[in-house]
């Protein structure tokens, strides 16, 4: 049996994740400046190439690639298996995933199929070396817990998701006849309900308790919720593969859905509330906001099921899902995990007393001003398909968020490298 | 009769609970208490390495168990250790920003520590160690 560990011989070097964590805030800001030279208001329709390009820059180039930075650094510690070939692996699957998330999104706004048709294969390449290195390792791995079982689903549905998003590309740009409509729909379904909120609720099962001291996750809910949403997630792909599905099923699946992201984000607020930690912590309130968005998705669902052609509701869920329930939580992580990372990996190499603590890598203050931020940007992305005006501020606040972002991770990497260089002349 | 993965894991929650009123008196209470409720912390997490060092880590070993994860846990406690000491200099010093901030490392390190225990140590030692552990639980409590 193989003991979890942070030591030297499972986890990655300190460089694997932040380089990953590093370059996300860039895409941020590539998101707001090509929602601003798009003409009009982009998030007033769902078709619009900005909103369609935006969506992938802020979807693969800011979340996927911070979870992906995550995910090997979170697999040796949590199921006590590392990933294969951990030097060359982080650049065969970073350099292709920046490339291709580039082409495919300057594909879709410039409409030219020669950058889709170059950007699908860039990004197979990106995905198929990260899920075959991932799935080996949670094979090989004789853990046994709901978070691996919520990680094997998650990996699962990005499986699908990348089959289906190359299927499209490729099909936009030559023209195949294909079912766009369905295929988008279970191409973001498995994405946003599988591959996100599956490996978020994955990493919750042991972060929440973790970091707040709360009471852990009940039982029967770490067992069924990744099981029955991946299910769910199956018959709804099955369902719009099919010509004549019956309505009733439709409706089964998507409130089954819809009521276990219900109980999870309600159970996370509970156990959040019955916390033994009592201090403030901005990363405490980034993780409520999320929770909270993520009921916020479940109900506006639910309510607009019977009239599924508003538009304009379609778009505010998938901010709300995007920037409210995947961002807020990647947000309060990282101001948890960096800090940690920095200084575990500077204490194991050098001399207690000279090691900045994690308040001291990033300043708590920071942390806080950020979370107003990113409050400003929920409250404008919530109005953003209605009003031009906010949509300009939304457009700005993701802007602002990216420099924040990028100036606070560099900031502590600078604190990483100078503390490092003391210590190697002491 | 409590097994060994119930004994040990709550002694974990019974220091977390302390590092919880410790670091809320350090943050919001006068330095007198905030100093009470950290030796009071200090005191349960000794005890409960102690328990582990000089009695559960040694049965195992001599039951067969593996030396290489039993050694990771000892380094960890002697991690935690030195950050109990300096963070024992802050609450002297009445240094409410620097504690804060080790009180921060220390809950993260302590985490990573106990969740490495109870999914992966403590099994272990309870498939090992069923004809013993009423032996070491009587040595346990009366220390």
């Amino acid at each position: 049996m193989k003991l979890i560990s942070l030591s030297t011989e499972q986890a990655p070097a300190i460089s694997v994740p932040l380089r990953f964590f590093a370059v996300a805030p860039v895409f941020l800001l590539l998101t707001a400046a090509t929602l601003a030279i798009s003409p009009g208001n982009p998030f007033a329709h769902i078709h619009t190439p900005a909103l369609i390009a935006a969506t992938h820059l802020v979807t693969l180039g800011f979340i996927t690639m911070i979870m992906l930075g995550a995910l090997q650094q979170i697999l040796p510690v949590m199921i006590g298996s590392s990933l294969p070939a951990p030097r060359l692996l982080p650049w065969l699957i970073q350099i292709p995933l920046i490339a291709g998330t580039l082409l495919l999104a300057s594909g879709f706004m410039l409409g030219k199929p020669v950058l889709l048709n170059t950007a699908w294969p860039v990004l197979g390449l990106a995905f198929s070396v990260f899920i075959s290195a991932a799935l080996f390792s949670l094979i090989r791995s004789t853990a046994k817990n709901s978070s691996k079982t919520a990680i094997i689903l998650s990996i699962c549905a990005l499986t699908g998701t990348v089959t289906l998003g190359l299927l499209l590309t490729h099909g936009y740009s030559t023209g195949l006849s294909l079912n766009y409509t369905s295929l988008a729909t279970a191409h973001t379904s498995l994405a946003l309900g599988g591959w996100v909120m599956l490996l978020i609720a994955g990493v919750s099962y042991q972060v929440v308790p973790m970091f707040q001291l709360t009471p852990p996750y009940a039982k029967w809910l770490t067992l069924s919720f990744a099981p029955v949403i991946f299910v769910t997630l199956l018959i709804k792909l099955t369902l719009l593969m099919s010509d004549m599905p019956p309505r009733w099923a439709e409706l089964v699946t998507e409130n089954l859905f819809w009521l276990f992201a219900i109980l999870f984000s309600i159970t996370t607020l509970i156990l959040q509330h019955q916390r033994k930690r009592r201090i403030p912590d901005a990363t405490l309130t980034f993780f409520r906001i999320g929770m909270i968005s993520l009921l916020g998705v479940a109900l506006l669902s639910l309510a607009s099921q019977t009239d599924s052609h508003v538009e304009t509701v379609k778009i505010m869920v998938a901010l709300l899902f995007i920037l409210g329930f995947a961002m807020s939580l990647i947000l309060g992580m990282l101001y948890k995990i960096v800090p940690f990372l920095i200084w575990f990996h500077l204490f194991r190499g050098g001399s207690f007393h000279t090691v900045p603590n994690m308040k001291e890598i990033i300043p708590e203050p920071w942390i806080w001003r950020h979370l107003r931020l990113h409050v400003c940007t929920l409250l404008v992305a919530l109005l953003a398909p209605y009003w031009m005006v906010a949509a300009w501020l939304l457009m700005l606040s993701l802007l602002l968020q990216g420099i924040f972002l990028g100036y606070t991770l560099y900031s502590a990497i600078s604190i990483y490298r100078n503390t490092l260089y003391r210590l190697e002349q002491t | 009769m409590v097994t060994i993965i119930e004994f040990m894991s709550a002694g974990h929650q019974a220091c977390d609970n302390q590092f919880a009123l410790a670091e809320q008196a350090a943050y919001a209470s006068g330095w007198r208490q905030a100093e009470a409720e950290f030796n009071a912390f200090r005191e349960d997490i000794s005890c409960h390495f102690h328990r582990e060092e000089d009695l559960l880590f040694p049965a195992l070993l001599t039951a067969g168990g593996p030396n290489g994860p039993v050694n990771v846990m000892k380094m960890e406690h002697a991690q935690m250790s030195s950050l109990l000491d300096k963070m024992a200099t802050l609450v002297a010093n009445k240094d409410a920003k620097g504690y804060s901030g080790l009180s921060e490392t220390l809950l993260i390190l302590m985490q990573q520590h106990n969740l490495k225990e109870e999914q992966i140590l403590y099994p272990i030692a309870e498939s090992l160690l069923a004809s013993d552990w009423d032996a070491l639980h009587s040595r346990m409590l009366a220390m």
